[in-house]
């Protein structure tokens, strides 16, 4: 792939929010999120238009593929990551996979605090995994899990550190996290992984030549089927 | 004379379905991923379980649908997508897979009605059935009697009340050991039954709407009482039931509708028991009696393309904003 060509179609989707972003080596050309009443499905597809008629690329010339794939909200993720890889399938074209997590460190990797990125996964939970600042940018340096508010509480606390949290499961939990010494939460403005930051990230990527086949392209959903849903479907015998 | 394709998309419940059909309902592929295995260790679909599956399995099947009708993607005319109804985790995954392509290779998309899919599912092997028609649309969701005078034109005569056909079928084998699904297993075990236990036919001879909830009760209260009743003989009398509901409100909306066919649809039509009586009734009335192949009475998307070809005449395409209907009715 000829670098001086290349050009990034980002999707994220995975959180209450949608947005997409077009760009390459100049940098994000041009980048949209829209975050009322999750209409993922609905804005998605003109979201995409969107972008491409302001960044003045038609769709034929994209040449990677890159999307959000979690941890996140189940259906938005699957909106996203279904419509990424219809993408890259129709077109022929390779695409990059990036974490939501990853995502969320980015935007802060200038502090030099724990960076704690900690998504709001409902039913009380939290997806989330620690960070270090590095040379050029941030590295995860545990395993994205996904445990109660309370739990990770605990786990800051233990682990002694400073550390900075993001993302919106910190603005839902924040008043569980207030009171910790040395825990502080980030700004609410970065609170959802972007779009523009996808294309960025995935630019580095793509330099590295990190791409996988549409067919090799997993969502992170970090919790099996729900189990409840599985049970209540055994039980329904009557 | 050239021919239109449309590729449609179906990923409503537990199959993820792709299909190539021409603007004169030839089809040239029809594939079917079933997650049946998938669903069967669980007892019944799990909506999760089914969206996770789809979204790995849309585009292989959407592939092999290209491949085995010989067709690249720049012949697509138009994609097609059940639109609902259905589950909306799984719904969305192929009409987000639908609209990408409709971007990528710039071409319209429409959202198809899944129950409208069905009714004309016995138009993909006999494109020329003569008009007005009856449809019985029974399957694991839906029990709906429909009157069809024209293309898309139709009216609802009755529909179930409370179960769906095909779900007290699965109530039964379930009550009965036989696993999921059960309409495949009832259908194979009645084979070797008898007709010996006289069933209640609820509302048999009451209006078009249809209740199985109290036939299905019955069969599990007799088999508590009658423990040794062999199995094959009760999964035989809860067809037969069944089967006679199921024709003689059939058969009473072909008279009242002066239909000259009567058709069936949805997976419930594929059970062999059924399929015989719906020829029988029409050979006595001397009518028209459609009955699908298996592979169009389950869930394709041969159905969904050739559907999505015939609205989209009609109506136009969708809109890329448009999203999906879990409790889309039918509405002619
Ligand atoms: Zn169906």
């Amino acid at each position: 792939m000829g670098h001086s060509v290349m050009i990034i179609l980002g999707i994220e989707s995975a959180t209450s929010q949608v947005g997409c972003a077009i760009g390459g080596h100049e940098g994000v050309l041009a980048s949209v999120h829209s975050s009322r009443g999750r209409r993922h499905a609905e804005n998605l597809a003109p979201q995409i238009e969107f972008v491409r008629a302001q960044a003045r690329i038609n769709l034929s010339e994209i040449s990677v593929v890159a999307v959000d794939v979690g941890p996140g909200l189940y259906t938005g993720l699957r909106v996203g990551v279904a419509t990424a890889v219809s993408i890259a399938f129709g077109l022929g074209i390779p695409m990059i996979g990036v974490s939501s997590l990853d995502l969320l460190a980015y935007p802060v990797r200038h502090c030099s605090k724990l960076i704690v990125p900690a998504i709001d996964a409902r039913r009380g939970e939290i997806f989330h995994a620690n960070y270090r600042q590095v040379p050029g940018g941030v590295q995860r340096i545990s395993e994205p899990a996904v445990s109660t508010p309370d739990d990770l509480a605990a786990d800051l606390l233990a682990h002694g550190n400073e550390a900075l949290l993001v993302g919106d499961g910190a603005v839902r939990y924040a008043d569980m996290f207030a009171n910790l010494r040395g825990v502080e939460a980030a700004e609410p403005s970065v609170a959802y992984p972007s779009a523009a930051s996808i294309v960025q990230l995935a630019h580095a990527k793509a330099l590295r030549e990190e791409f996988v086949s549409p067919s090799e392209l997993e969502p992170v959903y970090l919790r099996k089927p729900d189990a409840a849903e599985i049970e209540q479907q055994k039980r329904k015998i009557l | 004379m050239t021919s239109e394709l449309t590729l449609g998309i179906e990923t409503s419940c537990d199959e993820t379905a792709a299909s190539v059909v021409t603007s004169e309902n030839v089809v040239l592929s029809s594939v079917v991923s079933s997650q049946v295995d998938l669903h069967a260790r669980y007892g019944g679909v799990v909506p999760e379980v089914a969206s996770r599956a789809h979204v790995g399995l849309v585009n292989p099947v959407i592939a092999q649908a290209l491949v085995e009708a010989g067709v690249e993607p720049k012949d697509i005319d138009l994609v097609a997508a059940t639109k609902g109804p259905g589950l909306i985790g799984s719904l969305l995954v192929g009409v987000s897979a639908a609209k990408a392509l409709s971007l990528v290779w710039g071409i319209p998309y429409i959202g198809v009605n899944h129950l409208e899919a069905h009714l004309y599912s016995c138009f993909l092997e006999e494109p020329d059935l003569e008009l007005p028609l009856v449809v019985l649309l029974v399957s694991g969701g839906h029990t709906i009697l429909v009157s069809m005078e024209d293309h898309l034109q139709y009216s609802i005569l009755g529909q179930t009340l409370d179960d769906a056909v095909g779900e007290a079928y699965d109530k039964v084998a379930r009550y009965l050991g036989l696993g999921y699904p059960g309409g495949p297993a009832i259908d194979q075990l009645a084979v070797h039954g008898k007709n010996t236990i006289e069933f209640p036919r609820p509302i048999i001879n009451d209006g078009f709407d249809f209740s199985f909830s109290g036939l299905k009760t019955a069969v599990i209260n007799y088999v508590r009482q009658n423990p040794e009743t062999p199995t094959e003989d009760v999964a035989a009398s809860f067809q037969e039931a069944v089967v006679e509901v199921l024709t003689t409100k059939a058969r009473k909306a072909l008279v009242n509708t002066g239909a000259k066919g009567l058709c069936i649809g949805g997976g419930v039509a594929a059970n062999s028991r059924l399929r015989e009586a719906v020829f029988d009734i029409c050979l006595e009335d001397g009518l028209h009696s459609f009955v699908p192949s298996r592979a169009y009475c389950t869930d394709n998307a041969a159905m969904v393309a050739s559907t999505g070809w015939r609205r989209f005449l009609e109506d136009g395409p969708d809109s890329l904003d448009s999203g999906a209907d879990p409790n889309l009715k039918l509405h002619g």
